[in-house]
């Protein structure tokens, strides 16, 4: 006989899948893509990206996209954009959605033409106004501040897409703590789906001096389940491997920038639902090194304090920690351990006794 | 369940279409566009995006290794749905290894789609009206839920209840609904036919669809394409709302579509002899999901008649665990639809209550309404009160079990108040039988299994059920 049991029941009160937010962020630092114009010029990289953002508006009705551009002086957003010249609302809130009236080409899915329009034409302003000293100025890009605009995008867009549809702001808002000890893998089938992707050219060191408010946004987007995808044209960001990694998003380095397309659109289009059936392209080397707080260095071994784990790459002036201001004995660091009669009587004991008094342990004793 | 999201209906009408219709169908960007996004599970998107800017064929062994192991039904599924679409091809390519590529007519036009770069008007032209001459969102909403629930409306019976006296619907509309077996003409009097229950209680875009596949099944009969009516369906669910379009561009097929399609509220004009039309939400939100309408049509159908869309995603049911009903609402049609399963106790007049029975419950199901119909009727009108309580309860008790915004006490009890008339299901299909060994019975049974098309199978007798035959039969055939 047909039973009524739990499991049954629930089925259909199951939602229709949400849909999903993509926040791109472009590294448009001009150092970077100077260096890229044989293999894949700007103009080319821009034209694939706008077909991705396009399947990817294509997957779902009711999925949203962003941009944001992170320039070597500032991030900007590309789509949507804060229109200057419109009067912002009575709640204080610009508008997001400018339209202009755009005339000619009609053969076109219109949210698309919108997209593109808005992009190309935010982007081309984007590089008029940039001067030949903001180039000269300096070979980095503002990443930290691009992650902390689509971060707060995607909040508001949370929010605002909870609010719409009356309930669950517990999957959506990030202002309600996480419930018990429920995973958040759990939850995500609610709520907007959010994730972002990094289309990246500039390398590492470059952006040392951005640690910590990069750490910072990649811990936020760990807390609220948004995975960091990574598209890596050229060089090696040691942060973005970070990032990638700590909220399991895809890390791709292309070995045919050529390609870009393909690469976006086999590996990064993919949303959160159909990432559970899918083997995702990920790194296993990760570069976990970190920036040292004092000079922004990458380092591999360094001094962590002892109160507040601030990474130091030398010793800091009379032993206080520059963050949290505690004195910290340094004992006598720097002098030369005494260890060569030491050493001597260590080999003698452990020829007499067992392993367990040597108070560190050693690597196994070879054959 | 990644089929639940689709309406079967659009579904099996299309798959019943024979290649050559497909053929001609995907010569459109945008019924390529609209099919990819509304058939298409999720992954079924993945593969088609992953191949769609590919060269050669991808080797099927490679986009095999692509899922995870524990995903195969769901791969199997969306390969499946993809071959029955004809989107999908196997094609043999060097040293007969098996690959997939996308058939060319949908590739070319989702590309097309995609990059836009191509001559036809396949999203419509946009007219040019000065401001004062275009009609605003708002009105096109109140459009099309005066059109709509005038149709709704007509069927339940609500007509002669005093409201709803300035809608007038053609000829065509009723004949659209009595062709579809939807209402039944008895006495020169307008009666409602099971089909016609279950009918009025879905949500509005499974409506909406419904009634464009009767549609599009009845155009033959009336001296057009059904091909052609079918994408200009597509068409109009791509265009944007609140803006006007074009006519110029029609053929004079298309025009009759679109006049037959404004009695139902799914496009607006202002007479059949303007120069410009405009979709209203009813066609506009034809390829999203029925949450991402966000439910303006339907809040605003239900809501109070006053017809001003105030929130989006506005209920206006609260059920009890002790199974009494308050519903805010004054229309007629949303009184008489929870009429069909509630007994009634008071009215106010913006409120009436009223308390689900079993009596009531079987009332409703004699008349063909099944459980599942009450249920998500009551769940897609649910007051966003009982939303936000249900949802804040049911995350902290059960965590990973989507929260149900009804109590699961009603849920349950109208469940099993059907169960105890509906004691039998019949399901068309195809029984295979007689296999000679054991082995011989399984790889098929589990292969039926994956693509998701087996109902019931018996390993002692070797018999298993399913409800298509085709690719089994091709499975079989292969293993020879």
């Amino acid at each position: 006989m047909n039973a009524v049991d739990a499991t049954e029941h629930y089925e259909t009160s199951a939602r229709d899948p949400a849909p999903s937010l993509l926040t791109v962020i472009l590294d448009t630092n001009p150092h970077a893509w100077a260096l890229l114009e044989n293999s894949l010029p700007l103009s080319k990289a821009i034209a694939n990206i706008l077909v991705f953002l396009n399947a990817h508006l294509a997957c779902n009705y009711a999925n949203e996209v962003a941009v944001v551009a992170s320039h070597n002086q500032k991030a900007a957003w590309l789509y949507p954009r804060v229109r200057q010249n419109t009067a912002s609302d009575t709640d204080g809130d610009a508008a997001m959605n400018g339209s202009s009236a755009e005339p000619g080409q009609v053969n076109k899915y219109r949210p698309f033409r919108i997209v593109e329009e808005q992009v190309t034409q935010n982007l081309r302003e984007l590089m008029e106004s940039t001067s030949g000293a903001d180039i000269q100025g300096t070979n980095s890009t503002m990443m930290a501040g691009a992650l902390t605009l689509a971060l707060s995008h995607i909040n508001r867009s949370s929010i605002a897409w909870a609010e719409a549809h009356g309930a669950d702001m517990a999957a959506a808002g990030g202002d309600v703590p996480p419930t018990g000890g429920s995973t958040g893998t759990d939850t995500m089938g609610e709520g907007l789906q959010s994730r972002i992707l990094i289309v990246s050219v500039s390398g590492a060191t470059d952006s040392a001096h951005q640690y910590i408010p990069i750490m910072n946004a990649i811990f936020a987007c760990q807390r609220l389940h948004i995975p960091i995808d990574v598209c890596k044209l050229s060089g090696d960001a040691v942060f973005l491997q970070q990032a990638s990694d700590a909220t399991k998003g895809v890390y791709m380095s292309l070995a045919e920038p050529q390609g870009l397309l393909q690469y976006l659109m086999m590996a990064f289009l993919p949303d959160q639902r159909s990432r559970r059936h899918l083997i995702l392209p990920t790194r296993v080397d990760v570069d976990f090194r970190a920036a040292c707080f004092c000079h922004r260095r990458v380092v591999d071994i360094g001094f962590v304090c002892s109160i507040c784990l601030s990474i130091f790459c030398e010793p800091p002036e009379n032993g206080d920690c520059l963050t949290c201001g505690t004195h910290l004995e340094m004992g006598d660091y720097g002098a030369k351990p005494a260890v060569v009669a030491r050493k001597k009587k260590k080999k003698k004991r452990v020829n007499g006794q067992s392993n367990t008094a040597t108070p560190t342990p050693t690597p196994t004793p070879g054959p | 369940m990644a089929m639940a999201a689709t309406p079967s209906r659009p579904f099996d009408y299309l798959e019943s279409l024979p290649g050559t219709t497909f053929y001609k169908l995907y010569q459109q960007p945008s019924t390529a566009l609209a099919i990819f996004r509304r058939m298409l599970p999720d992954l079924a998107k993945c593969f088609v995006m992953a191949l769609l800017y590919l060269k050669d064929p991808l080797p099927a062994a490679n986009l095999e290794v692509w899922v995870k192991a524990e995903s195969l039904k769901e791969r199997d599924n969306a390969l499946s749905i993809l071959g029955r679409l004809h989107i999908l091809s196997n094609t043999m390519v060097a040293d007969n290894t098996r690959a997939y590529k996308i058939t060319d007519p949908f590739a070319s036009s989702l590309r097309q789609a995609l990059t836009g770069a191509e001559k036809t008007q396949s999203f419509g032209v946009l007219s040019h009206l000065s401001n004062s001459d275009s009609r605003s969102i708002a009105e096109l909403d109140e459009y099309a839920r005066r059109q709509w629930e005038g149709v709704l409306g007509y069927m339940v019976g609500t007509s002669g209840l005093g409201i709803q006296r300035d809608v007038n619907l053609s000829k065509g509309v009723k004949q659209l609904l009595q062709a579809g077996h939807l209402v039944e003409i008895r006495d020169r009097r307008v009666e409602i036919t099971q089909d016609g229950f279950a009918f009025v209680l879905q949500d509005v875009s499974v409506q909406v669809w419904h009634i464009l596949m009767l549609y599009v099944e009845s155009a033959d009969a009336i001296g057009m394409s059904s091909v052609e009516v079918l994408s200009f369906v597509f068409l109009l669910s791509s265009l944007e709302l609140g803006q006007s379009y074009d006519k110029k561009h029609l053929t004079s097929n298309q025009l009759r579509t679109l006049t037959d399609l404004a009695d139902f509220g799914i496009v607006y004009q202002e007479s059949p002899d303007t120069n410009q039309f405009y979709p209203t939400r009813l066609a506009t939100t034809l390829t999203s999901d029925s949450s991402a309408l966000s439910n303006p049509i339907s809040g605003s159908l239900s809501g109070p008649t006053g017809g001003t869309t105030d929130k989006a995603g506005s209920g206006f049911i609260i059920i009890e665990t002790n199974y009494r009903l308050y519903a805010y609402t004054s229309s007629p049609l949303q009184i008489s639809l929870i009429a069909l399963f509630t007994t009634l106790k008071y009215r106010f007049p913006n409120l009436i209550t009223g308390k689900i029975t079993r009596q009531s419950v079987r009332r409703a199901i004699e008349m063909g309404i099944t459980a599942d119909q009450i249920i998500s009727y009551l769940a897609t009108h649910a007051h966003p009160q009982m939303r936000k309580h249900n949802v804040s309860r049911s995350t902290s008790n059960q965590a990973g079990i989507p929260p149900s915004v009804l109590p699961p006490t009603v849920t349950d009890q109208i469940r099993l108040w059907q169960l105890e008339r509906d004691r039998v299901k019949a399901t068309a299909g195809f029984l295979f039988k007689d296999f000679v060994s054991l082995s011989e019975y399984e790889a098929p049974c589990r292969y039926a299994e994956e693509i998701g098309v087996l109902v019931w199978k018996s390993d002692r007798k070797r018999m298993f059920f399913v409800t298509r035959h085709e690719q089994v039969a091709a499975f079989l055939r292969s293993r020879k």
